[in-house]
C-alpha cells in the first residue's frame, strides 16, 4: 500500500491528477463556508435576478432579488455573481461550487455500486461454473447489449427527474463492465494450486472467494472503477443537458451547461459574448473527469499483474 | 501380517473421467489399493497417468469437467463419495490433508503464511485467532521453521522454496490429519532440501501414527519411504505389492522399465535404458492392454485383450499376460538391491 502512493505521487502525471483531486475534495468539503446557501435546499441554485440574458461575471444581485430575500427572512450573505449568471439568473459560481458535491456523490456512489454488484455476480459466476455461470452470463450479455447512454436515458425518463433517479439508470446499466471483467480473472486464478490447496483444508467456499481469490484479483476493477468514476460524471451530466437528469435548478455542472445551450454561440456581433455560461461550467466537468482518469492511468501501471512481479 | 494392521482408507474400483469437449478422458479408469493405519503407499508412475487425479477424487476436489463417475473411497469405514458437500469440509484439512508439488504456487502470494495456517485451524476447532497465531508459530517451529515468531507474518514471496515446503507441511498437519496426502512434495526442491523434507513428514507422523499416500515418478524417493507400491500407468493400477519385491522381482514389464531406467553406477551402461513412446493419449487409448505398443514382451493376445489384475502370489497383484516371461528377465539380474 505505501508502495502504491509513494508511486502515485513520484509520477508527474498522478501527482496532476492527485492535486485536481485534492483541488476538487477541498471544494467540496467547504462548500458551505465558501458559498453559503440561501435557501433550505442547499443544492438549489440560487437566482440572481429574473433576467433571462446570463449576466457577465461580477454582477450584482438584482434589488428586487433582495427583496424577496428580505421577504423570506433569509440573510444574503453574498451578493456578486463572481462567475456570473446563467439563463434565468442562476449565480455559476455557486452552482460550480455545490455541483463539485454532486458529481462526488455522482461518481462515487455510482460506481461502488455498480463495482459491488459486478464483483458479487462476477465472481459467483465464475467460482461456480457450470450453469450458474451460464445464466449470470447470459444476463450480463442482455444489459450489455442496450447502448449504455440511451438505456440509461430511458429509464431516467421511466423513473422521474432527480439525481437518485440519475444513480439508479447509471447502476443498472455500469455493472456489467466490472462483472466480466472479475469473472476473467477469477477463472484464471481458481485454477491456482492455492486455491486446491485452501479447499483440501477444508475452506469454505465464501471463505475461498473473499480472502483468496478476490485479493489476487481486484486490481484491475478498481482501476476500471477509478476511470469509471469520470466517465460517469460525464454522463450524468449528459443526462442533465439533455433535461433528463437533475431537476432544474439543481446544482449539477450537467445542468449549467444545459442553461448555456441556447447562449453558447454569443449574440450577433458579439461572438461568445457569454461565455462564461458554457466555460466554467465545462472546465469543471473536463478538470474533474480528468484527474481521475490521470490516477486510473497511474494506478493500472502501478498495479499491472505484469509488473507486480517486482513487488 | 497386515491382518492385524488397521484399515484406514480403501479405494475400490475408482473412476475418475473428465467429460471435455473432444471427448471422455478416463484420468483414473478403475484403481484400487488399500493404506493401512502408520503406513506409506506410494503410488509410482509417469506424467499424465493419473496419479494426482486419484488424490484429488479422494478428497473430491475436482470440479467440473473432472467427475469421479464409479467406485468407492472407504475411509474409516464410511464412503466418502456418498459424504455431502459440507461433511467433505470437515474431513478435508482436519482427517486427510495434502501437501502440493509446488511451494511457490501452493501458497496465496497475497496471505501471509500465519493466515493460511490459522485458516485451517479457525475452520477446524472453535479457537480464537489469537490462539490460531499461537498455535501457527508453535507449528512453523514443529517443521523447523528458524525465528518463527517473525516468520508467522512474512509473505510466501519472502520464503525460501524448501521454507515454503515445510510451511505448506505445518498447513497440512496443522488439525493433526490422520492420512496424509503428499502429491509430488519433493520435486521442486533441490535434493539436500529433499531428505530433509521427508524426514520432516515421517517424524510428523510417527508422532501420532499417521497415514501417507505418497505420489512421486521418483522412485528413490519411493525406496526411501514406502511399504507398499502401486505402479500407475494410463489411468490404472499396473502391479501393486511391498516395496521389496517391487525393488526385487517386479512382474509388470512397466514397472521393470521404470526400473531399469535408473541411473546405476555398479554397472558398465553405455545409454540410459528408457521406455520406448510415450503415454499414449487418454483421448485414444490403445486397444487391449494399454501398454502393448511400448512393451518389449508383447504379444497379439495383449493387443486384443485386456488383462485384469491378478494375485500372482501372496500381496503381489499384476496386470500382466506375460508375467513369466517377466520374471526370466528379472532373473537375469539387472535390478538395484535395496
Amino acid at each position: 500500500m505505501n508502495r502504491i502512493l509513494k508511486k502515485l505521487f513520484s509520477n508527474g502525471t498522478s501527482l496532476i491528477g492527485i492535486i485536481l483531486l485534492v483541488f476538487f475534495i477541498i471544494i467540496a468539503i467547504f462548500a458551505p463556508a465558501i458559498t453559503p446557501p440561501l435557501s433550505d435546499d442547499p443544492y438549489q441554485i440560487p437566482r440572481m435576478s429574473w433576467d433571462i440574458n446570463p449576466q457577465p461575471p461580477g454582477s450584482l444581485m438584482s434589488d428586487d432579488m433582495k427583496e424577496i430575500y428580505g421577504f423570506l427572512e433569509k440573510e444574503v450573505k453574498w451578493e456578486k455573481a463572481i462567475c456570473g449568471t446563467a439563463e434565468g439568473g442562476y449565480d455559476i459560481f455557486y452552482g460550480l461550487i455545490w455541483g463539485t458535491r454532486t458529481a462526488f456523490k455522482i461518481g462515487i456512489i455510482t460506481v461502488f455500486i455498480s463495482m459491488l454488484i459486478g464483483i458479487i455476480l462476477g465472481s459467483i459466476s465464475a467460482y461456480f461454473g457450470g450453469w450458474i455461470d451460464e445464466i449470470l452470463m447470459r444476463i450480463t450479455d442482455i444489459f450489455l447489449s442496450f447502448p449504455f447512454l440511451v438505456a440509461a436515458m430511458v429509464l431516467t425518463t421511466v423513473l422521474g427527474r432527480g439525481l437518485d433517479k440519475v444513480m439508479i439508470a447509471l447502476i443498472s446499466f455500469g455493472w456489467m463492465g466490472y462483472a466480466r471483467l472479475i469473472r476473467g480473472s477469477i477463472l484464471s486464478t481458481k485454477e491456482e494450486t492455492y486455491v486446491m490447496a485452501a479447499k483440501a483444508l477444508g475452506v469454505s467456499d465464501t471463505k475461498i472467494i473473499w480472502k483468496h481469490l478476490l485479493p489476487n484479483t481486484i486490481f484491475p476493477v478498481m482501476v476500471q472503477g477509478s476511470m469509471n468514476i469520470g466517465s460517469m460524471v460525464i454522463t450524468a451530466a449528459a443526462l442533465s443537458f439533455l433535461g433528463v437528469g437533475a431537476p432544474v435548478g439543481y446544482a449539477d455542472w450537467g445542468q449549467m451547461v444545459s442553461f448555456a445551450r441556447n447562449w453558447i454561440i454569443g449574440s450577433p456581433g458579439h461572438a461568445g459574448q457569454y461565455w462564461y455560461a458554457v466555460f466554467y461550467p465545462g472546465i469543471f466537468i473536463v478538470l474533474f473527469v480528468l484527474s481521475w482518469n490521470l490516477i486510473g492511468d497511474t494506478l493500472r501501471d502501478i498495479l499491472d499483474p505484469r509488473l507486480r512481479g517486482e513487488l | 501380517m497386515e491382518n492385524k494392521k488397521k484399515l484406514l482408507l480403501e479405494i475400490k474400483d475408482l473412476k475418475t473421467h473428465f467429460f471435455t469437449e473432444d471427448g471422455v478422458v478416463k484420468a483414473v479408469d478403475g484403481v484400487d489399493f488399500e493404506v493401512y493405519q502408520g503406513e506409506t503407499l506410494g503410488i509410482v508412475g509417469e506424467s499424465g497417468c493419473g496419479k494426482s487425479v486419484t488424490a484429488f477424487s479422494i478428497l473430491r476436489l475436482l470440479d467440473y469437467p473432472g467427475k469421479t463417475i464409479g467406485g468407492e473411497v472407504i475411509f474409516k469405514g464410511e464412503n466418502l463419495l456418498k459424504k455431502t458437500e459440507d461433511e467433505m469440509r470437515e474431513i478435508r484439512g482436519k482427517e486427510i490433508a495434502m501437501i502440493f508439488q509446488e511451494p511457490m504456487t501452493a501458497l496465496n502470494p497475497v496471505l501471509t503464511v500465519g493466515f493460511q495456517i490459522s485458516e485451517a485451524l479457525l475452520m477446524h476447532f472453535k479457537i480464537s485467532k489469537g490462539e490460531a497465531k499461537k498455535k501457527s508459530v508453535e507449528l512453523l517451529k514443529k517443521v523447523g521453521i528458524p525465528i518463527p515468531e517473525q516468520r508467522v507474518n512474512e509473505y510466501p514471496h519472502q520464503l525460501s522454496g524448501g521454507m515454503r515446503q515445510r510451511a505448506m507441511i505445518a498447513m497440512a498437519m496443522s488439525c493433526d490429519p490422520i492420512l496424509l496426502i503428499a502429491d509430488e512434495p519433493t520435486t521442486a526442491l533441490d535434493v539436500t532440501i529433499q531428505a530433509q523434507i521427508l524426514d520432516l513428514m515421517m517424524t510428523l507422523l510417527k508422532e501420532f501414527n499417521g497415514s501417507l499416500i505418497m505420489i512421486t515418478h521418483d522412485l528413490g524417493v519411493i525406496a526411501e519411504i514406502a511399504d507398499r507400491i502401486a505402479v500407475m500407468y494410463a489411468g490404472k493400477v499396473v502391479e501393486y505389492t511391498d516395496k521389496k519385491t517391487i525393488f526385487h522381482h517386479p512382474l509388470h514389464p512397466y514397472t521393470l522399465g521404470l526400473l531399469t531406467s535408473i541411473p546405476r553406477l555398479d554397472i558398465e551402461m553405455k545409454r540410459l535404458n528408457v521406455i520406448p513412446g510415450i503415454v499414449p493419449n487418454p483421448l485414444h487409448f490403445p486397444s487391449g492392454c494399454k501398454f502393448h505398443p511400448r512393451c518389449r514382451f508383447a504379444t497379439d493376445r495383449c493387443k486384443k485383450e485386456e488383462p485384469s489384475l491378478i494375485k500372482i502370489e501372496e500381496g503381489h497383484l499384476v496386470k500382466c499376460w506375460n508375467v513369466d516371461k517377466v520374471l526370466k528377465e528379472v532373473k537375469k539380474g539387472l535390478l538395484v538391491e535395496v
